[in-house]
C-alpha cells in the first residue's frame, strides 16, 4: 500500500489550469522531493493531499484511505508545515504547541514538549510568545509540533525556506527520523543540495505535467526546467 | 470526551489571548461606555419614563458591542493561516464552532456585567433586586447574539468587505433576539413577577437552541468546504 498516492490529478483556478492529470505515488518510508519553477502547481498539489484543497478531477489516497470520502480518517494521519506557522502571537512556544496538539485530540507532556524543542534548538525559548519569534525559528517550531504529532505522512512546503545553515540539517535529520519510522515525506523545495541528502525521489512538475527524476539526474543536471 | 477537549483548547486559547491583548474586550468596553454617556446625556427623564426607554438603550448599547467583538472574533485565525490548520484537524469542526462561540460568550457576558454597574451610575437605576432576572435575560439573550456572530464571523472573515457584510448578516437574523430580549428586561426593570414576562425568556431560550444548533451544522461546511 502506498502512503501517497495520487491518481490523473487536476486543477484549475478560474480558467488556468494548475495540474494536469498527475500521477504521483509515494511509500511509506520515503522522501519525495518535488522541484519547479514558481507558479508549476507544487505547493496546489500538497494541499490537495492535505485536504485543503479539492481537485478539480482524479482522485488520491492517503495510507488507503480515500481522499474525498473520509477526509477526518485521513486528517489524522498527516501533518503540513506550510508557508503559515500556524502559530498565535500571545501565546507561548509551548502554549503553541500544548494548543496544536490538544485541538488535535492528542496530549503531550511538559518533559515531551522539552525534548522536541531542544532537538530544534528553540528549547530555552519556550516562554517566549510566539509574536517575537523570527520566520526561521517558527519554522523550527513547526518542525517540534511534527515531531511530538509524529504524522503517518509529512507534507513540508518548502521546507528549508527561513532556515539557516544547522536549520536545513536539523530538518534533513528530521525527515530521516520520519522516514526510518516509515513514514512517507512529500517535499516541494528549491534546493538541490540538501535534498539529494535526503530524497529518495524527485519531481520536477513544469507546464502542469510531472516528470520523474532520480536523484543523480537531479544532482547533475544543469536546469531541472 | 474528545469532542469536548477540542471545544475547551479553542476556547482556552482565545480567552487566554484575549487576556493578554485585550483588544476585543477593551475596544467593546469602550464602544459601549460611550453609547452609554451620550444616552445619558441625551436623556432627562423622569424615573417612570426613563424605565421604559432603558431596555431599549441597554440593548443598543449590547448590540453594538456584540457588532464590534464578535465581528473580529475570527481575526485572530486568520493571523498566520490558522483557518488552515483548524481545516486539516482530525475532528468534527462543529468541536471549532463550540469553542468558538463559548470564548465569544464569555467575553460579550464580561463586558456586560461590567457594564451593569455603568448604566445604574449614569442612569440613576436601582437594579439590585433586578439583578438576577436581568443577569439571566442578558445571559439567554447573549448565547444567541454569540451564535450567530461565531457564525457570521467565520463566514465573513475572509472576504475583504467584512466589515459592511458581518452587520448586514447578523442584524436582521438578531431581530428576534433583541425584541425578546427588550421585552424581558422592560418587565424586570418595571419590577414584575418574573411569571409576566417569562415567555420573552422562554421564546429566547427557543432561538438560542435553533441558531447554536444551525450553526453548529453550517460551519461544518465553511470550514470543510
Amino acid at each position: 500500500m502506498n502512503a501517497i498516492r495520487g491518481i490523473s490529478l487536476s486543477k484549475s483556478f478560474q480558467h488556468y489550469q494548475v495540474l494536469k492529470e498527475i500521477s504521483i505515488e509515494v511509500a511509506p518510508g520515503e522522501c519525495y522531493a518535488l522541484f519547479g519553477p514558481n507558479g508549476a502547481g507544487k505547493t496546489t498539489l500538497l494541499r490537495i493531499f492535505a485536504t485543503l484543497h479539492r481537485p478539480t478531477s482524479g482522485h488520491f489516497e492517503i495510507m488507503g484511505i480515500d481522499g474525498k470520502r473520509d477526509r477526518p480518517k485521513l486528517r489524522a494521519l498527516i501533518f503540513m508545515i506550510g508557508h503559515g506557522s500556524y502559530l498565535y502571537d500571545d501565546l507561548s512556544v509551548k502554549e503553541n504547541i500544548q494548543f496544536a496538539i490538544g485541538v488535535r485530540g492528542g496530549s503531550v507532556t511538559d518533559a515531551e514538549i522539552k525534548k522536541a524543542l531542544d532537538q530544534v534548538g528553540i528549547g530555552r525559548f519556550s516562554r517566549l510568545h510566539s509574536r517575537y519569534l523570527s520566520a526561521g525559528m517558527k519554522k523550527r517550531l513547526s518542525i517540534a509540533k511534527a515531531l511530538l504529532i509524529k504524522p503517518k505522512v509529512l507534507f513540508l512546503d518548502e521546507g528549508y525556506a527561513s532556515l539557516d545553515e544547522r536549520g536545513v540539517a536539523m530538518m534533513n535529520e528530521t525527515i530521516r527520523e520520519f522516514t526510518k519510522a516509515g513514514a512517507a515525506v512529500l517535499m516541494t523545495t528549491h534546493d538541490r543540495g540538501p535534498t539529494a541528502e535526503v530524497a529518495d525521489r524527485v519531481g520536477v512538475l513544469s507546464r502542469s505535467t510531472l516528470k520523474e527524476l532520480t536523484v543523480k539526474e537531479m544532482v547533475e543536471a544543469d536546469a531541472l526546467f | 470526551m474528545h469532542f469536548f477537549r477540542v471545544v475547551k483548547w479553542i476556547a482556552w486559547k482565545d480567552l487566554l489571548s484575549e487576556y493578554r491583548n485585550r483588544e476585543n474586550i477593551s475596544s467593546m468596553f469602550f464602544f459601549a461606555l460611550n453609547v452609554i454617556l451620550i444616552f445619558s446625556f441625551s436623556f432627562s427623564l423622569d424615573p417612570e419614563t426613563l424605565k421604559e426607554i432603558m431596555p431599549g438603550i441597554i440593548w443598543v448599547a449590547f448590540g453594538f458591542t456584540a457588532i464590534i467583538g464578535l465581528g473580529k472574533s475570527f481575526l485572530i485565525e486568520v493571523n498566520n493561516d490558522c483557518m488552515e490548520y483548524f481545516q486539516c484537524l482530525p475532528v468534527p469542526k462543529g468541536a471549532i464552532y463550540l469553542g468558538k462561540f463559548l470564548g465569544n460568550l464569555l467575553f460579550m457576558l464580561t463586558v456586560e456585567i461590567v457594564l451593569f454597574p455603568l448604566f445604574v451610575l449614569f442612569f440613576n437605576l436601582t437594579l439590585l433586586d433586578q439583578f438576577l432576572p436581568l443577569l439571566l435575560i442578558s445571559t439567554v439573550a447573549t448565547i444567541g447574539l454569540s451564535a450567530l456572530g461565531t457564525l457570521f464571523s467565520a463566514l465573513t472573515v475572509q472576504i475583504r468587505a467584512r466589515e459592511v457584510m458581518f452587520p448586514i448578516l447578523l442584524l436582521p437574523l438578531s431581530v428576534p433576539i433583541f425584541i425578546g430580549a427588550v421585552e424581558a428586561t422592560r418587565g424586570a426593570l418595571s419590577g414584575d413577577p418574573l411569571s409576566s414576562y417569562q415567555h420573552w425568556i422562554e421564546l429566547l431560550g427557543v432561538f438560542d437552541v435553533i441558531f447554536v444548533v444551525v450553526s453548529f451544522w453550517i460551519f461544518e461546511f465553511i470550514l470543510d468546504y
